[in-house]
C-alpha cells in the first residue's frame, strides 16, 4: 500500500535529485546575469554540475573575435573553453584558469544543502597588481599587433578582492534565487502529491461505494424477481378460490340461504380485490425488470379519456364528487399501449377521487401542448425549434393536496403520503409508482404542481412522433 | 533515512506531528534560533497568509560525526488543520522517528487523541505499527491556565513506553531536551536496524552529546534526557 503513494517529498528533500535547471528559469536568468555584467563591468556565465551553460556571457571580448579569425586563435580559444568547463572548485573555493589572452577566470561552485548543483565563471579580467600580456607574448603573428593591443586593453582589471567579492555577492544572490525556487518546486510538488493522494483515496472510496451500489441493484432485482414468482404463485390458488366461490354463488352446486350467499359474495369480493392488488405487483415487478411489452398502436386519445371518464362516473357519484371532462378538438392519434394508458387515466382519476371529499370536483382535460425539451435549458434555442409538441393530460382535483416535499416520493412503490389517511381511504400504494412507470415507458413525463386553492394537478406529458 | 556509503552522509527524516495549533512550527523556530549557524540551514515554511502550515515545515540541520559521518537531519512538521489529511500522510512517510506534540489544555484533550490516532492510521497506511516507531511527546503550552498538571502528567506518563516532555516552545523552553530526546529514541532504532557502529563507527552518544552542545545545551546526555516528565523507563 505504501508503495502506491505518490514519493514527492522524500524524493526531493530527502534525495535531492533537483538540478539546477529544474529550479531556475533558464530563459529569465541571462537577464540576471546582464544586470550583474553592466554594475561589475565583467563577463558572468552560470553552468549546470553537467557543464550545460544555463546563462551565457552578453558579449565576448574582442580578442576572442580577432582568434576566431585564423585557425590557431581558434584552437587556442577551444582549449581555454575546455579547461573553464573542465574547472570543478570546491565548495567555498574559488578556482582559476588562465584565459588565451593571459588574463584569468574565477570560477566557483553553486551549492544547495551541501550539494554542488553548477559554478559560476567570472571572466576573463586581469588582476589589478598584474602586468597585463603584451601582443607579443600572444604569438598571433596572423593579427596586425595594434588590434591585439586594442583588444587586449578591452579586458576589463579588477583587484583580487574584488574578484572575491562579486563571486561572492553572485552567489549569495544565486542562493536565494535557488531557495525560492526550490521552495516553489516543493511546493508545487507537494500540491500535486496531494492532489494525486486525495484522488487516490476518493477512488478507493468510490470503488467501495460502487461495489455497495452494485450489490443493492442486485438485492432490488431479486427483489423484483421474488415479488413476480410470488405474485404469479398466489394467483393460481386465488383463481381457483374466485373461481368455485362464484359457481357456490350462481348456486351450480345448490341454491344458497340468505346468510350462505352474503358470506360467499363477501369472499368472492374480497378475493377479486386481491386478485388486483397481485396484479397491480405483477405489474410493477414486470416494470421494474423492464420484461413488460407494451402493444403500440395508435391510439384515440381522446376517445380513450372520455371512455374512463364514464367509466368512473358511478364511483364519482357514489362519492358525491363532480367528475368533468374537456378534450381539445382534433387530436392527433398517439402511439402508444392504449390499455397501458387506460390504466394510467384510471388509476390518475380514481386516485383524485379517492383523494377529494364530497361536493369536490375532479376534472380531466386533454389537449396539446408544446413543451421545451431538455436541450433548451443548455441554450441552442436560436438554432432551431427544440420545443416538441406533447400530448398532455391533466387530472385536476380540489381534494387534500401533496405537500412539496412528498411530491417525488409518491412516485415511490408502497410509499403514502399519510399512513392514517390510507387506512380510511384505503389502496395499495401501489398505483402511482406504476402509473410513472408506464409513463417512462412511453417516453413521457409525469408532475405533480398543487392546484389553488387546494388539491392536486397531476399532469402526464407523451412526446408525439415527429412526421416529417 | 537515506544512507550515502560513498560520500558517507547519513540523512535522517524526523518528523513532529500533532493536532492544529499545538506548536508544532514554534517548536522548529526555536530550535532553529537555538543551533549555531554552522549547523543550521534555513527554515523552510510553506504556509499560507494566516501563518497557518499549508504543506509543511522543514529545518535542516547537518551534524558531523567524530567519525567523519554526515549526519543530516530533516526536522518536518505536518499541517495539524484536519482538511490537510492527505498532506499529513505524505510528510509523515518515511519518517525515522515521531515528536507528538501535544496541546497541554484540558480542552484539547479530545484533539490530542483524534490527532495521535490519525498518526497511527496513517503509519499504518504505510505498513507500520506506531509501537515500532521511535516516539517522544510533549506537552507543550505549559505556561497556559487551564492545562493537565505536572503531577498527573507523571502519573499517566510512567503508563507509556514513550518519553514524555513538558515545553513552552514559545519560550524555547523544553524544545531542545524534547528534540534530543526523539534523537536519542532515533539513533537507538536506526542501530538496531542498521549497525552504523559496526559499518562506520559511529558513535551515536558522543554525536547526540555533539548536537546538544551545539543546540545550546551542553549538559551530559543522561542529565538532558532526564529532563522527561517520565515514560521509556523500561527502554532508558
Amino acid at each position: 500500500m505504501g508503495e502506491s503513494l505518490p514519493k514527492g517529498l522524500n524524493e526531493l528533500v530527502l534525495e535531492q535529485q533537483f538540478a539546477l535547471e529544474d529550479v531556475l528559469d533558464r530563459r529569465a536568468l541571462p537577464e540576471f546575469t546582464r544586470s550583474v555584467e553592466a554594475l561589475f563591468g565583467v563577463s558572468v556565465r552560470i553552468l549546470t554540475s553537467a557543464g550545460t551553460i544555463l546563462a551565457d556571457a552578453g558579449e565576448l571580448p574582442s580578442l576572442y573575435r580577432l582568434y576566431q579569425k585564423s585557425k590557431s586563435g581558434r584552437l587556442r580559444l577551444n582549449q581555454t573553453i575546455s579547461r573553464v568547463l573542465a574547472a570543478r572548485p570546491e565548495l567555498g573555493r574559488i578556482t582559476t584558469v588562465p584565459c588565451v589572452s593571459g588574463a584569468t577566470y574565477f570560477i566557483s561552485a553553486i551549492a544547495h544543502d551541501g550539494h554542488i548543483l553548477g559554478r559560476i565563471v567570472v571572466g576573463p579580467l586581469f588582476v589589478a597588481d598584474e602586468p597585463s600580456t603584451s601582443p607579443q607574448e600572444l604569438d598571433v603573428p596572423e593579427i596586425l599587433e595594434p588590434e591585439l593591443l586594442e583588444a587586449l586593453e578591452a579586458i576589463p582589471r579588477r583587484s583580487a578582492a574584488d574578484c572575491e567579492n562579486i563571486l561572492q555577492h553572485l552567489g549569495h544572490t544565486l542562493d536565494v534565487l535557488l531557495y525560492s525556487g526550490f521552495k516553489a518546486h516543493l511546493a508545487s510538488s507537494m500540491h500535486l502529491s496531494s492532489v494525486r493522494e486525495s484522488f487516490r483515496e476518493l477512488s478507493e472510496k468510490n470503488a467501495k461505494l460502487q461495489l455497495a451500489y452494485d450489490r443493492l441493484r442486485e438485492l432490488d432485482r431479486l427483489k423484483s424477481n421474488f415479488l413476480a414468482t410470488v405474485s404469479h404463485e398466489l394467483r393460481t390458488p386465488l383463481t381457483s378460490i374466485i373461481g368455485y366461490s362464484e359457481m357456490l354463488k350462481e348456486g351450480i352446486p345448490g341454491e344458497l340461504n340468505e346468510e350462505q350467499a352474503e358470506f360467499v359474495t363477501t369472499i368472492h369480493q374480497k378475493g377479486e380485490q386481491l386478485l388486483e392488488l397481485i396484479q397491480s405487483l405483477l405489474d410493477l415487478s414486470k416494470l421494474e425488470s423492464g420484461t413488460m411489452s407494451l402493444k403500440k398502436k395508435d391510439v384515440d386519445c381522446g376517445a380513450l379519456a372520455r371512455d374512463v371518464a364514464l367509466t368512473l362516473t358511478p364511483t364519482a357519484r357514489k362519492k358525491q364528487v363532480e367528475l368533468t371532462t374537456e378534450v381539445e378538438a382534433n387530436l392527433p392519434a398517439f402511439f402508444g399501449d392504449g390499455e397501458r394508458l387506460r390504466q394510467v387515466l384510471l388509476n390518475l382519476i380514481e386516485n383524485a377521487i379517492k383523494f377529494t371529499a364530497r361536493d369536490g370536483k375532479v376534472h380531466l382535460m386533454v389537449r396539446l401542448a408544446k413543451e421545451a425539451s431538455d436541450q433548451a435549458e443548455g441554450g441552442g434555442v436560436v438554432l432551431g425549434t427544440l420545443r416538441r409538441t406533447v400530448l398532455e393530460f391533466m387530472v385536476v382535483d380540489t381534494g387534500i393536496g401533496i405537500p412539496d416535499e412528498q411530491r417525488e416520493r409518491v412516485f415511490d412503490a408502497f410509499y403514502q403520503v399519510d399512513n392514517s389517511a390510507t387506512r380510511e381511504i384505503g389502496g395499495s400504494g401501489l398505483g402511482l409508482s406504476i402509473v410513472k412507470r408506464l409513463v417512462d415507458a412511453h417516453d413521457g413525463q409525469i408532475y405533480i404542481e398543487p392546484n389553488q386553492p387546494t388539491g392536486t394537478r397531476f399532469i402526464v406529458r407523451l412526446p408525439l412522433r415527429r412526421t416529417s | 533515512m537515506q544512507l550515502d556509503f560513498a560520500t558517507k552522509q547519513l540523512t535522517i527524516k524526523l518528523v513532529y506531528y500533532g493536532p492544529a495549533l499545538s506548536g508544532k512550527t514554534t517548536n522548529l523556530q526555536a530550535l532553529h534560533q537555538a543551533a549555531d549557524a554552522q549547523s543550521k540551514g534555513r527554515l523552510m515554511t510553506l504556509d499560507t497568509k494566516d501563518d497557518r502550515t499549508l504543506f509543511f515545515d522543514l529545518l535542516p540541520l547537518t551534524f558531523e560525526d567524530r567519525s567523519g559521518l554526515s549526519v543530516r537531519i530533516k526536522v518536518f512538521t505536518v499541517p495539524g488543520q484536519v482538511i490537510h489529511a492527505s498532506t499529513r500522510r505524505l510528510v509523515v512517510q518515511g519518517a525515522d522517528g515521531v515528536a507528538f506534540i501535544a496541546d497541554s489544555r484540558l480542552a484539547e484533550t479530545d484533539h490530542n487523541t483524534e490527532s495521535f490516532l490519525d498518526l497511527q492510521k496513517n503509519l499504518k497506511g504505510q505498513g507500520i505499527e506506531l509501537e515500532k516507531m521511535p516516539l517522544v511527546i510533549q506537552f507543550n503550552k505549559r505556561d497556559l491556565p487551564n492545562v493537565r498538571s505536572d503531577a498527573e502528567i507523571r502519573e499517566m506518563a510512567k503508563m507509556g513506553r514513550e518519553p514524555v516532555y513538558l515545553g513552552v516552545a514559545t519560550r524555547g523552553l523544553g524544545v531542545v531536551p524534547c528534540f534530543i530526546g526523539l534523537l536519542h529514541q532515533t539513533w537507538r532504532g536506526l542501530e538496531a536496524a542498521h549497525d552504523l557502529k559496526g559499518k562506520f563507527g559511529f558513535d551515536g552518544s558522543s554525536f547526540i552529546k555533539d548536537v546538544a552542545t551545539k543546540l545550546g545545551d551542553p549538559r551530559e546526555i543522561s542529565d538532558i534526557l532526564g529532563d522527561s516528565a517520565g515514560g521509556g523507563a523500561s527502554h532508558g
